[in-house]
C-alpha cells in the first residue's frame, strides 16, 4: 500500500517528464495497433482479392487438372458431389465450371485464350463475374452469350454485339470443334491476365461445344466462414475427396499467399521490435533520470532501513504505473483511429497491384481483438523490463556515499 | 549504566598508494545509555566517516562496531537494513524527508516498515509531533516546513522507531544560530526527560556547550574525550 502510494506520487512529481514518457509509450501503442491493422486490412484485401475474384475459396477438380489446365482431365460425372454440396450448411455458394484453353477469333485478330463456361446465378454468388461488367449485359439463357475480357476486346478490335467465333479440340476425341458467339458484354477484373485472355460463356453451351456431356472441370466453393476453407479437418473436404477428386482450400491452391501473409506477419514482427526497443531505451533513460534527481532521498530512505527489495521494487512499481497510464491513454485514442479509417479508409494515392490483386482507392485497416489486448500486455510486459536495471542500480545505492556525493 | 554502542580499535580508509587516506584511525570508545555526546572536529577530521561506520552505513576496514554485543560491521543486505530501521534512529544535515509524504507521513513511514500496527501507529505520529513542537502542522508536505521545521520532523522519526541511539551528522549546519539552538535544546530536552541516546557530529561551538560528553577528533585520531 505504502509502495503503490508512494509510487503514484513519485510519477507526478515531475510532470513533464512522466508525459513525455507516457507519449512515447502511447505513441509506439497506437502506432503498433494501426500498423497491424492496416496490414491485416490489406491482407484481407488480398486474399479477398484472390479468393472472390474468380478463384473461390476453395476448388474441386479432376485430380492432375490444375498442373496444366488439361481439359481432358474432368470430372465425369459430378451429380453425386453436387448433391453434397447441395446439402452442405458451411457453404455460402458454389460455382460449376467448364474450363477449357480457345483460340478466339474476331474479323481482325485471333488470340489463345481461356473459355470459361459459367452458371450465371451461381456464378454471380461465388465470384464477382456480375460486378465486373463494365459495359452490356451479363449471361442469360441466350445460347450464343459471349463476356470477354475488357484488353482482349482491345486487342481484338470489337465490341458489344460484335461475333466471336471460339475453335478448340473437342475433349474426348481430337475433333476440331467451333462455335459462334456474340459479345454480350465486357468485364473487367483488374489483374491483366484475367482481362486480356478470358471468355466466359454459358455451361450448357460449352458443354455441348466441347462435347463433355454433364462433365465439369472444376468447382469453386465459397464459405460463409472463409476460415473453413483450409481446415484440415473440413467434413465437406472429407466427403468429396476420393480417387482422383481434389478438394483443396486457398492456402494449398495459391501457395504464394500463405507465403506472403508469413512475410508480413514477420515484418510487422521486425517493425514492432525495432518500435519497442526504442520506446524502452527512452523508458530506460527517464527512469534512470528520475533515480538521479533523488539519489539523496533514496540513501536516505535505504539508511533510516528500507530495504534494497522495497527500493527496488518501488522503481518497478513506478515503471508499471507509466505503463498503465500510457495503455489507458493509448488504446481509447487507438481505438478512435482504428474504427475512424475502418469506416472512411486510408487514401493510397492509385492503385497498387500485387501479387495479382489490385489494390486501389482505400485501405481499410481491420479491427482485431488482439490489438488490445495483446499489445497493451506487450507494452507494460516491455516497460516493466525496462525498469528490472534501474531497478536494481537503485536498490543497490550505498547510503553513506550517494549522501556524501549529493550534497 | 549499560553501554548501548561501543567502537572498537575503527579504521576506514579512503583512496590507495600514496593517496592512502586513514579518515578513521584506530578509535576506540562507547557510548552509554542515556548520554548525550558531541563528536568534534574540523572540517575533515573524520566525524562522518565515524559516523557512518557507528550507524551501519559503512563498513570498517579494521575494528569493530557492538551494539548489544551483536557486531554492526559484518551485517549486509536485510540484515543490516533492518538492523538500521530497528535500532538506530538517523538525523541527517538537511533534506532528511521524503519529499511527497506529509510530515505525518514521514513519522509514520518508518513505523510502516516496521510493521507497527495502525491505531499504534497512529497515535504515536501524533505523540512525536507533539514532543517536535509541531503539532497541526502533519499535513504539510516537507517543501511547506521550514528547514528547523523539517529538522524536527527528522527527530520525530527518528524517535518514532524506538532505536537504541540516535546519529545525528551537522543536524543544526544549515540552521541558522537561533533555530539550531533551539532544535538542540530540543533534543536535549528529549534526552533528559525520556532518555533518549544521542550522539552527533559537530564543529559548532554552540553545540558544544550543549553537550554533555565531547569526544575530540583530529585527522581520524581520537584526542581526547571529555564529560563534564
Ligand atoms: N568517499 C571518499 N573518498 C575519498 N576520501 C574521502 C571520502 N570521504 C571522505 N574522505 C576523506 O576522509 C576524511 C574525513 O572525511 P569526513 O567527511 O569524515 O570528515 P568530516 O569531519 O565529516 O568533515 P566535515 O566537517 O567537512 O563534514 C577527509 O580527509 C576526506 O577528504
Ligand atoms: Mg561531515
Amino acid at each position: 500500500m505504502l509502495l503503490i502510494q508512494l509510487a503514484w506520487r513519485n510519477l507526478f512529481r515531475n510532470g513533464r517528464r512522466t508525459f513525455l514518457t507516457c507519449l512515447l509509450l502511447t505513441s509506439s501503442l497506437v502506432v503498433i495497433i494501426l500498423m497491424d491493422g492496416l496490414i491485416l486490412g490489406m491482407l484481407g484485401v488480398m486474399v479477398g482479392g484472390i479468393t472472390q475474384t474468380l478463384e473461390g475459396e476453395a476448388q474441386i477438380y479432376k485430380a492432375g487438372f490444375r498442373d496444366r489446365f488439361d481439359s481432358t482431365l474432368y470430372l465425369e460425372s459430378p451429380q453425386s458431389i453436387l448433391n453434397v454440396l447441395n446439402q452442405d450448411e458451411t457453404l455460402l455458394a458454389y460455382a460449376p465450371r467448364v474450363v477449357v484453353p480457345a483460340v478466339i477469333g474476331s474479323s481482325y485478330n485471333t488470340l489463345g485464350g481461356m473459355v470459361y463456361g459459367v452458371d450465371p446465378e451461381k456464378e454471380a454468388a461465388t465470384s464477382r463475374l456480375r460486378q465486373a461488367l463494365i459495359e452490356g449485359e451479363y449471361l442469360s439463357d441466350k445460347p450464343r452469350a459471349l463476356l470477354m475480357g475488357r484488353l482482349m476486346a482491345e486487342k481484338l478490335e470489337i465490341g458489344i454485339g460484335d461475333r466471336v467465333v471460339l475453335t478448340a479440340s473437342a475433349v474426348d476425341n481430337n475433333e476440331l470443334v467451333q462455335g459462334l458467339f456474340r459479345v454480350s458484354g465486357i468485364v473487367q477484373f483488374g489483374p491483366k491476365e484475367l482481362d486480356e485472355s478470358f471468355v466466359f460463356i454459358h455451361i450448357k453451351g460449352a458443354q455441348a461445344l466441347f462435347q463433355l456431356g454433364d462433365g465439369l472441370h472444376q468447382i469453386a466453393l465459397r464459405f460463409k466462414d472463409f476460415e473453413d476453407a483450409n481446415r484440415s479437418d473440413l467434413a465437406l473436404a472429407s466427403k468429396i475427396e476420393g480417387e482422383n477428386i481434389e478438394f483443396k482450400g486457398w492456402l494449398a491452391l495459391q501457395p504464394g499467399i500463405g507465403a506472403m501473409l508469413e512475410m508480413t506477419s514477420y515484418s510487422t514482427l521486425i517493425i514492432g521490435t525495432v518500435l519497442f526497443l526504442f520506446a524502452s531505451l527512452g523508458v530506460i533513460n527517464a527512469i534512470f533520470m528520475s533515480i538521479y534527481e533523488r539519489l539523496y532521498e533514496l540513501a536516505i530512505a535505504k539508511a533510516i532501513g528500507t530495504r534494497p527489495a522495497f527500493i527496488g521494487g518501488l522503481i518497478v512499481l513506478e515503471a508499471f504505473g507509466l505503463a498503465l497510464i500510457s495503455c489507458s491513454i493509448g488504446l481509447p485514442i487507438a481505438y478512435c483511429l482504428m474504427t475512424y479509417f475502418a469506416g472512411s479508409g486510408l487514401p493510397l494515392g492509385g492503385n497498387i497491384e500485387f501479387s495479382g490483386v489490385v489494390l486501389g482507392g482505400r485501405l481499410y485497416p481491420e479491427l482485431a481483438l488482439h490489438q488490445f489486448v495483446q499489445f497493451p500486455v506487450y507494452v507494460i510486459l516491455l516497460t516493466l523490463v525496462a525498469a528490472i536495471y534501474p531497478a536494481l542500480f537503485a536498490a543497490r545505492i550505498t547510503p553513506a556515499r550517494s549522501l556524501q556525493k549529493a550534497l | 549504566m549499560s553501554i548501548v554502542i561501543e567502537a572498537q580499535n575503527l579504521k576506514r580508509c579512503y583512496g590507495s598508494g600514496v593517496t592512502l587516506v586513514a579518515a578513521v584511525n584506530d578509535v576506540s570508545f562507547s557510548i552509554e545509555q542515556g548520554e548525550f555526546t558531541a563528536i568534534i572536529g574540523p572540517s575533515g577530521s573524520g566525524k562522518s566517516t565515524l559516523l557512518n561506520l557507528i550507524g551501519g552505513l559503512d563498513q570498517p576496514d579494521a575494528g569493530r562496531v557492538l551494539l548489544q554485543g551483536q557486531d554492526i560491521a559484518t551485517m549486509t543486505g536485510n540484515a543490516i537494513s533492518d538492523f538500521r530501521r530497528d535500532h538506530i534512529g538517523f538525523i541527517f544535515q538537511a533534506y532528511n524527508l521524503i519529499p511527497v509524504l506529509s510530515a505525518h507521513e514521514n513519522i509514520e513511514y518508518i513505523m510502516l516498515l516496521q510493521g507497527v500496527p495502525t491505531l499504534n501507529r497512529q497515535a504515536r505520529v501524533l505523540e512525536m509531533l507533539e514532543l517536535v513542537g509541531l503539532s497541526g502542522l502533519g499535513h504539510r508536505r516537507p517543501s511547506e516546513l521550514s528547514g528547523g521545521q523539517q529538522q524536527r520532523v527528522a527527530v520525530a522519526r527518528a524517535m518514532a522507531s524506538q532505536p537504541d541511539i540516535i546519529l545525528a551528522d551537522e543536524p543544526t549546519a544549515n540552521l541558522d544560530s537561533k533555530t539550531g539552538a533551539g532544535l538542540l535544546d530540543l533534543m536535549r530536552d528529549l534526552n533528559a526527560a525520556h532518555g533518549l541516546t544521542f550522539l552527533f557530529s559537530t564543529h559548532d561551538q554552540m553545540i558544544m556547550e550543549r553537550a554533555q560528553r565531547l569526544v575530540h577528533i583530529k585527522d581520524g585520531i581520537l584526542e581526547q574525550d571529555e564529560t563534564r
